[in-house]
């Protein structure tokens, strides 16, 4: 039998203490309801009501149960009542990446204004380098994560492309140092700093092509895997890093935009089609707020975003061509 | 941002990198480029100066072709049989024995490997004076082509100027006009996108876009001392880009790899300065 459903009528007559005005109550005909009840006492093996021509009386058993149903019965309408709030995703896990090295604030910045959207999901954030990112997306290991453009994986869904023009990092007694704007083509053949290629070999590629097209080949490419390691070379006099406006204060290394910020780090958030719902979105909009409002980030310039995917493939790079 | 500075500055300064790009691969070059849905803003170097076409004048024979279907001039599933005669490398060109093929899949082996028997076949078909009266109507009056491959290839045996000329704004127009459904019918604009974006050749303009979710679309043109392509890059974020890049080289040695990627690199420099330019 439905207890929860036969319990809502007991609750109901016990209160009415009369079968007419309980039926009422409930929106339903009193034979009906008088079957219900003795069912419910055949199904606890005790009787519930005394019932005599002129009135409803409840037995010990009756009282016992009037006292404990009620709970019975908001403890179901809760656990309901979670249940879609999951399936709805108001409430559960949301598992996430970010990339080593993001800027502190924005961390806490995207993690204060998720919280206060979804103050229920429990937020998992993973440090993990973009491309690791994109495989554990990939594998479900998390539902969204934060990686840089150009992507390597392909069918995954982006949130807005946000971006930020790179400057270089001198050393204050650099010949270049004089200049309120660097063109890139001047930085010639000095060697350059760079994070490990596998950090983001998509976006590795596209910073080091660029460098090539505007006749910068660097005479020897570092790596560093820590912001500061990079620094560190830098003020030592021995190479060149590109980095965001405000990284880096000091007397020792001077930070200069580049001419026609032909290098930016593009970003967004990215998810499998599969994982898509209410929180991917907040998480999404947490990091689109922050990165603009406190990172300076600021939107691509974003017609129609499309589908990864939605690309036309070039006949040289074909499968089998 | 001051990174940023002044948006036709760096437009200035995006092309002296494109020229300072050709140079370094030991060439020169005239170029135009230009956001097709903002034809207002462009970067360029000489783009009004004449260019020798090459097999860049498979363009304007393919609109030509697209507008007389439109007109009902002719029916694309037509046959014409055609026979290789090797002059050209690639395609029909090359084959021993005839073949028949519909003038939309004629159309299809001029552009995806600019197949010369193919565009003879149908430079025959279309006319000379309807491509001539096509580029007239759309207004691009620096641009004449008054021949095929075959006159071509004769050009070169006679050391005579080569049979068809434009200029790289004239190739940014057309190309615009194709890829905002201007040229012919909205139909017809998709198919002959559809068959630019078939080119196969990586090493040109598409080098300089070596990512999966760009899109390139666009013919090449090569003579000797020459090389050339036309073409719209497309980006996720929908915008696209019209290019025309046009090469020259004292040394006329056939491989010269640098001056075909110097393509590639000098329109991404221009496009990096549309897209990121004031």
């Amino acid at each position: 039998m439905d207890l929860l459903r036969h319990l809502r009528y007991f609750v109901a007559v016990a209160q009415e203490l009369h079968f007419g005005r309980a039926a009422d109550r409930l929106h339903m005909a009193q034979s009906p309801l008088s079957q219900r009840i003795r069912s419910l006492e055949r199904e606890l093996g005790v009787q519930l009501f005394v019932r005599s021509s002129r009135q409803v009386a409840l037995t010990p058993a009756g009282r016992v149960l009037l006292d404990e149903a009620p709970r019975l019965l908001a403890a179901a309408d809760e656990v309901r009542a979670l249940v879609h709030r999951v399936r709805d995703g108001g409430l559960g896990e949301l598992r996430t990446g970010m990339p080593p090295d993001f800027d502190a604030r924005l961390v806490a910045g995207v993690l204060a204004s998720f919280r206060a959207d979804c103050p229920e999901v429990r937020l998992d954030i993973q440090q993990a380098l973009a491309a690791e990112q994109e495989q554990a997306l990939a594998t479900g290991a998390i539902d969204v994560g934060l990686v840089w453009h150009p992507l390597g994986a392909r069918g995954l869904v982006t949130g807005p492309v946000l971006e930020k023009p790179l400057g270089v990092v001198l050393p204050a007694d650099s010949d270049l140092a004089a200049h309120e704007q660097i063109d890139l083509g001047d930085l010639r053949d000095r060697a350059l700093v760079m994070f490990p290629r596998e950090a983001g070999p998509a976006t590795y590629d596209d910073v080091l092509g660029t460098c090539r097209a505007y006749g910068f080949v660097p005479a020897d490419v570092l790596h560093a895997r820590q912001r500061e390691f990079g620094v560190g070379l830098v003020m030592a006099g021995d190479a060149i890093a590109f980095s965001f406006d405000g990284e880096h204060a000091g007397e020792e290394v001077v930070w200069r935009p580049l001419w026609g910020s032909p290098l930016r780090m593009r970003v967004s958030t990215a998810w499998r089609d599969r994982a898509a719902g209410s929180t991917v979105d907040a998480f999404t909009r947490a990091v689109v707020a922050t990165l603009r409002d406190e990172g300076g980030w600021v939107e691509s310039r974003a017609a129609a975003p499309r589908q990864q995917g939605a690309t036309v493939r070039r006949p040289s790079s074909g499968v089998l061509s | 941002m001051s990174g940023n500075g002044n948006g036709s500055a760096n437009r200035v300064r995006a092309a002296e990198h494109a020229r300072r790009a050709f140079e370094r691969a030991g060439a020169s070059g005239h170029l135009h480029v230009v956001d097709v849905d903002d034809g207002g803003r462009g970067v360029e170097l000489d783009a009004g100066a004449p260019v020798a076409m090459a097999s860049v004048f498979k363009l304007p024979l393919l609109v030509a072709l697209f507008q007389q279907a439109d007109a009902g001039a002719l029916d694309l599933r037509e046959r014409l049989s055609v026979r290789g005669d090797g002059a050209g490398l690639t395609g029909i060109s090359q084959m021993q024995d005839p073949v028949e093929l519909s003038l939309r899949d004629l159309a299809l082996a001029m552009i995806s490997v600019s197949d010369c028997t193919a565009a003879d076949a149908l430079y025959d078909r279309v006319g000379q004076p309807a491509v001539q009266d096509c580029l007239r109507r759309l207004g691009l009056t620096a641009t004449s082509v008054d021949g095929c491959c075959r006159d071509m290839f004769a050009a070169i045996e006679q050391g005579t100027a080569a049979p068809a000329q434009t200029t790289p704004r004239d190739m940014t127009a057309l190309l615009t006009a194709i890829w905002t459904d201007t040229a012919a019918s909205t139909a017809a604009c998709a198919a002959m996108r559809r068959l630019l974006q078939l080119q196969v050749w990586p090493h040109r303009l598409a080098s300089g876009f070596p990512s999966d979710d760009v899109t390139v679309g666009g013919k090449t043109g090569t003579l000797p001392g020459i090389r050339n392509e036309v073409g719209v890059v497309e980006y996720p974020d929908g915008a696209r880009y019209a290019a025309a890049v046009f090469t020259v080289t004292e040394d006329v040695t056939a491989t010269l790899p640098e001056v075909d990627a110097s393509i590639g690199t000098a329109a991404r420099i221009c496009v990096d300065a549309l897209r990121h330019g004031s």
